[in-house]
């Protein structure tokens, strides 16, 4: 996806989280994860909150648009 | 009903229903198997008439099943978020739309267009599909990917008949009566396309998806 940077993996395992059990956590599958962090979805506004949350990182930090 | 209770009950519908066919076929002249213009009630005709009552209860306990598992299954998805559950082994109902090819013959012999409609269980070969899916949580790209697959599907039908129209409209000059059972089987089988592209497309998407990043 062109200009979108996704940041997730390294949040992700900062927090020790496996991709399944972050899925898990926000309620997606662990395939929509593994897009997210190849930058390959665009994620709604609310996944993205859930996922900010889980990962206890600024929403920004880990999705960047240029 | 227990599984086999449900089997012993449809075996005994099949015994008796064949029982008084035989009965009414050797001992009564036929009365109740061969058509008949008028029809008055005999003594001898009480094995046909029960069968008959039996297999008609049979098939609405049947329908009531079919409606309860359809309830159910609605049920469990919104409260679950997860796909239906469904064996991928339905998907071979789709082999009844071969049944569809029979229209050309009783189209010729009796003028009647109804067998063209089965064309549109073709699109039952989805549940192959649909079945692979079952019970795979509906998260927000599962959705959107549903929604991508339906907009192609509806698409791709719409050309289909769209298509049809023209064809239809041009042809009708010259052979108006072959317009009936060309729609009919046409629209069936756009149907039948569009049924099976939303669940081929939905596997599609999602699956590939899956498959290239697991590879990686």
């Amino acid at each position: 996806m062109d200009g979108f940077t996704c940041n997730l993996k390294t949040y992700r395992l900062l927090k020790g989280l496996t991709q399944e059990q972050l899925a898990g956590m926000v309620g997606v599958r662990r395939e929509t994860i593994m897009r997210l962090e190849k930058a390959q979805y665009n994620p709604s506004l609310k996944l993205a909150v859930d996922i900010s949350r889980a990962v206890e990182a600024p929403i920004e930090s880990i999705f960047v648009f240029e | 009903m227990k599984r086999n209770q449900k089997l012993l009950a449809a075996l005994g519908c099949i015994l008796f229903t064949a029982y008084a066919v035989w009965d009414s076929l050797t001992h009564h002249a036929g009365r109740l198997v061969y058509p008949m213009n008028s029809y008055a009630f005999q003594p001898s005709d009480i094995p046909m008439l029960l069968a008959l009552l039996l297999d008609l209860l049979y098939v609405f306990y049947l329908v009531c099943l079919f409606i309860r598992v359809i309830i159910t299954q609605k049920k469990q998805v919104r409260t679950s978020n997860r796909t239906r559950r469904l064996s991928p082994k339905l998907g071979l109902l789709g082999f009844l739309g071969f049944l569809g090819f029979g229209g050309f013959w009783s189209y010729q012999a009796l003028g009647d267009l109804t067998a063209f409609v089965f064309f549109g269980f073709f699109g039952f070969f989805g549940f192959f599909f649909e079945g692979k899916m079952s019970n795979t949580l509906m998260d927000e790209r599962f959705q959107e990917n549903a929604l991508r697959a339906e907009l192609k599907a509806y698409r791709a039908g719409f050309a289909v008949i769209f298509l049809l129209l023209l064809i239809a409209g041009q042809a009708s000059r010259f052979k108006a009566e072959l317009l009936a059972p060309a729609l009919t089987s046409g629209i069936a089988l756009a149907f039948a396309l569009t049924l099976f592209l939303s669940e081929y497309l939905l596997y599609k998407y999602d699956h590939d998806d899956s498959a290239a990043l697991e590879e990686e």
